[in-house]
């Protein structure tokens, strides 16, 4: 709990440090709510000129101009920015990507698989606004955090949405988080990011520990009761959903609250 | 009697296909889960081909199927209100939002002491698109993702099973039973309207009144059926053709030939569904990937 506390402090200093700005009228538009953490984490939060609603952290981030949605950003409200250049999410942005590369608008790609590619973009993005001093910290800080534990690990099955049941495979980072931390996610062999499983798939691979992310009910579904995790009620609910599926600096508060369900 | 048996067969052999096929080893909880994927997908196929039988035949119409008057989309309208007040799709919402579109097409097409049958068809497309588009909105104001619309748009028997709507399957159950029921006593009056009208109103069938009876009950059905397991595609409105084929215009037979095709169909699909890949694939997608050959194979032979 006071490592949490320390890591929680830590994360709130550097978000806020601010420097005199070496690249004085860089004008940034993020779509990606993980990016625009990172540029604060950097010192480089002066240079947003734009972000997405969905862009609610630190705080400085909500004051800065919408251009729209996650999914749905409005390519006008950008061009009037005249940023030097869009942080752009793929695959989920594609289309934005493609009509802004239209217009001469360059773009910085975020697209991460592994936690490794987390880091590089967190240094590219360093090398880009003049931060590298900065970035590399960061990541130095993350990856002290983030590290493999050497312990058995406990099979767990992570639920995302009931509606289909949504999980977690190989191609996310988070399946990398997990193992670092201590689990083995139960469909880590389904080479897909965000996969939607049978019930009775999660019947049969019978996960030790349960993680949910959404309200409703597990315990009492029709067929669960022989699931160990169930069995031994260890199903873990009401985690923050922003410090997993947004690969930023909050990433590490995520990290450490798996640590402490795998003890 | 040779056709009633083959029927019996037919659902029985998917049935079997639907409790065997699947991962892993086969305990009671695991037939538990699988049995009431076999009620859900009976329920689901029989009422969406028995309502599109009907409309078909109600509306004079063979592009009709049981969706045409807007129960989908308005499902999808009110999950995605549930989604946003509640954070997840409640069936409930979703079915409150079918009979809402229901209610709004009905308005439409209303005229003095009845329905109008073309302005039923048109109110009800016209009401889908309002409802996509309205769908559209509510998720991106509400900085929603579509997933969970979309498995509702395209149906799958995957559902989660809790002891709330397990209730809530068994009597929807017994009630769409009791509703199924009620409608095909009128299988006289489904014979004479597909005649003609004309011939309907001369030999005493008050049409006006009728049109909305059989208009509400199935907006009701189909109401139950979407907000449960989604809008499974292509069952409505092909198996009554195929139930026509086989079973010629008698509604006596070709209703019954709906339920039982329908059931059957809805059920190979989803084992199928179950063995292709270790996800979980909308029963939806597979309904129309292999009726459609099968439906073009059996309309070139006639």
């Amino acid at each position: 709990m006071i490592q949490r506390l320390l890591i929680f402090l830590l994360l709130i200093v550097i978000l806020n440090c601010k420097e005199s700005p070496k690249t004085a009228g860089l004008r940034i538009v993020s779509l990606s709510p993980a990016m625009t953490e990172v540029i604060f984490a950097i010192g480089a939060g002066e240079y947003l000129a734009g972000v997405t609603t969905y862009c609610d952290f630190p705080d400085s981030a909500k004051k800065i101009y919408k251009v729209g949605d996650f999914s749905n950003p409005s390519i006008e409200r950008i061009v009037a920015l005249k940023p030097d250049f869009v942080i752009i999410n793929l695959p989920e942005q594609r289309k934005i990507k493609n009509e802004l590369e239209k217009l001469g608008i360059k773009v910085f790609i975020t697209e991460p698989r592994r936690l490794e590619d987390i880091y590089k973009e967190i240094k590219e993005l360093g090398r880009i606004v003049k931060k590298e001093r900065e970035a590399d910290s960061l990541m130095n800080f993350m990856k002290e955090i983030i590290k493999p534990k050497s312990k058995k690990k406990k099979r767990v099955y992570i639920e995302l949405s009931p509606r289909p049941l949504i999980t977690i495979g190989r191609d996310s980072y988070l399946n990398e988080l997990i193992e670092m931390a201590g689990g083995e996610n139960i469909f880590a062999d389904l080479n897909k990011d965000y996969p939607a499983v049978k019930q009775e798939e999660v019947i049969m691979r019978n996960p030790e520990i349960i993680i949910v992310f959404h309200p409703e009910d597990v315990v009492n579904r029709l067929g669960w009761g022989t699931i160990r995790a169930i069995k031994e009620k260890r199903v873990y609910r009401g985690l923050n959903p922003d410090y997993f599926l947004r690969p930023g600096p909050r990433l590490v508060l995520g990290f450490r609250e798996l640590e402490q369900i795998f003890e | 009697m040779n056709k009633l048996f083959f029927l019996i067969l037919l659902l029985l052999i998917c049935i079997s296909l639907e409790l065997i096929i699947g991962p892993g080893e086969f305990g009671p909880e695991i037939l538990k889960l699988r049995i009431y994927r076999i009620v859900l997908g009976i329920y689901a196929g029989s009422v969406l081909a028995f309502c599109g039988n009907i409309l078909q035949g109600l509306l004079g119409n063979p592009l009709v199927e049981p969706y045409t008057l807007g129960s989908a989309s308005g499902a999808a309208l009110g999950a995605s209100i549930g989604i946003i007040l509640f954070n997840y799709a409640n069936p409930l919402f979703a079915f409150a939002g079918a009979l809402f579109t229901g209610f709004v097409v009905f308005a439409i097409a209303r005229i003095e002491g009845g329905l109008l049958r073309d302005r039923l068809i048109l109110a009800g497309v016209v009401m889908s698109f309002l409802c996509s588009s309205l769908v559209m909105l509510i998720m991106i104001a509400g900085r929603k993702e579509l997933y969970e619309i979309i498995y509702l748009l395209m149906g799958y028997l995957g559902i989660v099973i809790t002891p709330q709507n397990r209730l809530m399957i068994i009597i929807l159950f017994i009630v769409s039973s009791v509703l199924v029921f009620y409608l095909y006593r009128y299988y006289r009056e489904f014979d004479i309207i597909a005649t003609g009208t004309e011939s309907a109103v001369a030999l005493g069938i008050d049409m006006q009144k009728f049109a909305i009876e059989v208009f509400v009950v199935v907006t009701l059905l189909v109401s139950f059926v979407v907000s449960l397991v989604g809008a499974i595609g292509f069952v409505g409105l092909v198996i009554p053709h195929i139930s026509r084929m086989l079973f010629g215009p008698r509604h006596i037979k070709n209703l019954g030939g709906s339920l039982f095709l329908g059931a059957s169909f809805v059920l190979f699909a989803d084992a199928l569904a179950r063995t292709f890949t270790v996800y979980e694939l909308p029963a939806g997608v597979i309904t129309s990937l292999f009726g459609v050959p099968f439906f073009i194979y059996l309309y070139r032979r006639q």
